[in-house]
């Protein structure tokens, strides 16, 4: 996994070989599972949304109960 | 880098725009601390939640694809052809500003020794993104879902602002070539798009309950707490200064850049590589606040929110040539914007029952569009950029800085990219039944059931003895 083990080796050679974090050449998996977790969360949140508007909708409170609920710690 | 002075330039430009990300974080930090103070206590959470997921959110998108888009769209495609390889495609070749070096898979998106900029210019130009998202999560705060406002935070922040960015701030972009568009802090490729955007969408979301009467007489809302305003609008003050120091290139050699033979020329220059100081927009800054203070007192007979706001919009006004005008000139054109932005405001939300939280639209697009207007005339003639300067509608070459360029451009930043988008968005998520929450949930607070569960954890907390 790792690009570089020896800073000197790599440091003179030649050509310095610029990218240097690990598993150089597997861009795209990384690709590939952020945007599975980009999507993913999307999905969930969406979802979990929509649970909590619905269930909140259904109890009808009026505007100023809220107040009730103001804490005082 | 191996002789000294590359290497010296190279970390100074590096070190200078990582500055100006750091900076520029505190506009954000300003921009929830002022929807926090200007919406309702029973709102409090999930507007700051609102608005803080924005940034992981265009941040991963720009990652994926915005940043590409700004690289690539600068012909539009079709509308004019690059100076860099001729084309009026897509530029994705391999050329020094393609971009092919900027698709999520490239190396040079990472830890690279071979390029220590693109990074930190990736990173302004996402401060900027969360800029333009924050300008519109103000104008629908209390009303629209968290989820549709994520979709609408991703198209403003990752594609339609980028879209913009690459037509009218890239130095090979069309709108420079054929329009002499000119916009050196973003009156327009930012704040006019941002405002048009988020007009698009309030058009369709509609105002808050109880915001007119029957009568259809708007009615104040808030702010509920005018102190967080405060200490948010100075913030976002604050952050402007890395705002206008990351739209700036902190030195340059414009003698090869512009094949003059023999001549060395080292200066800071704005985004269009054209020279300007540092000194210079520093006083144009601080001149266009203070006009857009001052004209804002006036106006607003003191009120401290419009008072704040007006310091914002005033530098918004000046700043597509703030580069250029003298400090007297900024400072006047700032009051002009402020005039036009306060009355205009009004006049919407009278006329069309807009109900915008915070004036976003009229802040940063209608004072962003006067902007642009004023500064065809006032700059008028000036080259849009130092390649090659023609006349108008003359293709490779670029036009110089006229009225009609800028109004177009102007009517292409607030309408085309930004007004028409924002609507379709909205009636695509309203459609969906995903744009706004419920009636019940407005009316009650998003926030009650977080409430309900702190004060029941304050009543179990209260009444232990151990």
């Amino acid at each position: 996994m790792a690009t570089v083990t020896n800073w000197i080796d790599h440091l003179s050679a030649a050509e310095v070989q610029g990218a240097i974090y690990p598993g150089v050449g597997t861009e795209g998996i990384l690709v590939i599972v952020a945007l599975v977790i980009w999507i993913g969360w999307h999905v969930l949140t969406n979802n979990s949304e929509s649970k909590e508007l619905e269930q909140l909708a259904r109890k009808r409170h009026s505007a100023n109960d809220h107040k009730s609920n103001i804490t005082e710690w | 880098m191996t002789d000294q002075l590359g290497a010296l330039t190279t970390i100074f430009t590096e070190f200078y725009y990582w500055i100006t990300v750091v900076l520029m974080f505190l506009i954000h930090v300003g921009f929830c601390m002022y929807e926090v103070g200007a919406s309702r206590y029973k709102h409090h959470q999930h507007t700051l939640m609102k608005n803080t997921m924005l940034i992981p959110l265009v941040t991963v998108t720009w990652f994926f694809f915005g940043w590409w888009i700004y690289w690539a769209f600068p012909t539009g495609p079709g509308l004019a052809p690059s100076i860099m390889n001729g084309s009026a495609a897509l530029i994705t070749d391999d050329s020094l500003f393609s971009a092919k070096w900027y698709v999520p898979t490239s190396d040079l998106m990472a830890v690279n020794l071979g390029d220590h900029i693109s990074g930190v210019f990736w990173a302004a130009f996402l401060l900027f993104s969360w800029t333009a998202a924050s300008i519109v999560s103000g104008a629908v705060i209390e009303r629209i879902t968290t989820f549709a406002f994520g979709i609408c935070a991703i198209a403003i922040g990752s594609v339609f602002w980028s879209i913009d960015a690459a037509w009218g701030w890239h130095f090979d972009g069309w709108m420079l070539k054929l329009l002499g568009y000119h916009d050196a802090y973003a009156s327009g490729v930012i704040h006019a798009i941002a405002g048009g955007f988020a007009l698009g969408i309030l058009i369709v979301l509609g105002p808050r309950i109880g915001k007119f009467s029957s009568s259809g007489e708007p009615r104040n809302i808030g702010p509920r707490n005018p102190w967080l305003v405060t200490i948010g609008l100075f913030l976002i003050y604050t952050g402007f200064w890395g705002f206008y120091a990351a739209c700036n290139i902190p030195i340059f050699d414009l003698g090869p850049e512009y094949g003059m033979e023999g001549v060395t020329y080292f200066t800071a220059t704005n985004i269009y590589v054209t020279p300007t100081t540092l000194g210079g927009i520093t006083m144009n800054f601080l001149m266009s606040l203070s006009g857009g203070l001052l004209a804002g007192y006036v106006i607003a007979k003191g009120d401290p929110f419009w008072t704040y706001s007006s310091g914002l919009a005033g530098i918004i006004c000046a700043s597509a040539g703030n580069d250029l005008y003298h400090p007297i000139q900024a400072m006047i054109i700032a009051m002009i914007g402020v005039v036009i932005a306060y009355k205009l405001h009004y006049w919407v939300e009278r006329t069309f029952k807009i109900d915008d939280a915070v004036g976003a639209v009229a802040v940063h697009g209608y004072a962003g569009v006067a902007g642009l207007i004023i500064c065809g005339f006032v700059l008028n003639g000036y080259p849009s950029s130092g390649y090659s300067v023609g006349s108008m509608w003359v293709g490779t070459d670029y036009a110089p800085i006229n009225p009609l360029g800028m109004f177009i451009g102007a009517v292409i930043m607030f309408g085309v990219l930004g007004l028409i988008p924002g609507w379709i968005i909205a009636k695509i998520l309203h459609g969906m039944g995903k744009l706004r929450i419920p009636r019940e949930v407005e009316i009650a607070g998003l926030d009650y059931n977080l409430l309900e569960a702190a004060r029941n954890d304050e009543k179990a907390v209260s009444s232990s003895t151990r």
